[in-house]
């Protein structure tokens, strides 16, 4: 994660603190299409809706291609992935690890994950190396998390 | 009770997965594209297990207020930003500003909503998340040198 100019660094920073507020909404959103409906009712909608979305999108915008050549046809896959964690959070969220279990230990499988792509460059990604700043920043970041997940009294 | 953390740990090991091979796609293609394909399989995936155990449409779907659905629009962004941030700043510092977003943004919709909760958690949680954004920003802090 090496430095980069300025600019770059607080949009990227700022672009990803969105996404994860967008993370919040969907959240929101499909966990009340789940009180009403079932489990994968609400994670079939988000992907119904979310296709129709994105194919509009890709109409009005038509964003360029940056290569010709075909990609591999495992990439297509994140999907399937993204599926499978909806239906395994349900499993375990009404086990006795409850909704702040799941959700604790889901961020300790992330990060772990996260990091050792990093350090091995997987899926044709690029390959770094955390800094002692980024372990630094990862404990302040997981510390507060498990503070408002554990006693923030909802999560 | 082993068994289902290991089950919640792969979950968070699925999220990252996905986010790589978006990542991936968005380089051969953009991160729009990624995020349509990646909607689309998930899609046809969650019908053909619909399909085969049932019961998509029980309970009463049809009740729930109309903001709820659009869960699948936002859900676009938030995969294309992710898929155009892994290949610029990595999978753990995507995956930790993610998270940190998600919690801080948590907190205000809990207190805009009026959940309960405790005010000094909150405080001490929200303080942490913010420092270690500070942190890893690479802000000079005064104690280096």
């Amino acid at each position: 994660m090496s430095q980069r100019p300025a600019p770059y660094q607080f949009l990227y920073f700022a672009a990803a603190f969105g996404a994860g507020g967008l993370l919040s909404l969907m959240v929101l959103f499909n966990g009340t299409l789940a009180a009403y409906g079932s489990l994968l009712f609400s994670s079939w909608v988000p992907h119904l809706t979310g296709s129709i979305a994105a194919i509009i999108l890709l109409v009005v915008l038509r964003p360029k291609r940056a290569q010709t050549l075909r990609p591999p046809l495992w990439v297509y896959l994140g999907g399937i992935s993204g599926a499978v964690t909806v239906m395994l959070t349900s499993a375990t969220m009404n086990t006795a690890l409850a909704l702040s279990g799941t959700i604790a230990l889901g961020l300790a499988g992330q990060m772990v994950f996260s990091l050792f792509a990093d350090i091995r460059g997987l899926f044709g990604l690029p390959q770094r190396m955390p800094t002692a700043r980024d372990y630094a920043a990862l404990t302040l970041i997981i510390a507060g998390s498990l503070i408002l997940i554990f006693f923030g009294g909802s999560a | 009770m082993i068994w289902f953390a290991a089950l919640a740990i792969l979950a968070g090991v699925l999220v990252s997965l996905s986010r790589q091979i978006n990542g991936r796609l968005a380089l051969s293609t953009s991160a729009l594209e990624s995020s349509f394909w990646n909607h689309l399989v998930g899609l046809v995936f969650i019908t053909i297990v619909a399909l085969l155990i049932g019961g998509l449409f029980a309970g009463a779907p049809a009740a729930s207020p109309w903001w709820a659905y659009l869960g699948g629009p936002v859900g676009v962004i938030f995969i294309a930003a992710g898929s155009w941030l892994i290949a610029r700043i990595g999978a753990a510092q995507t995956a930790l500003l993610i998270i940190a977003g998600q919690m801080v943004s948590g907190v205000v919709l809990d207190i805009a909503m009026g959940a309960p909760g405790n005010p000094w958690a909150r405080i001490i949680g929200v303080a942490l998340i913010l420092a270690g954004m500070l942190v890893s920003s690479g802000a000079r802090l005064p104690l280096r040198r």
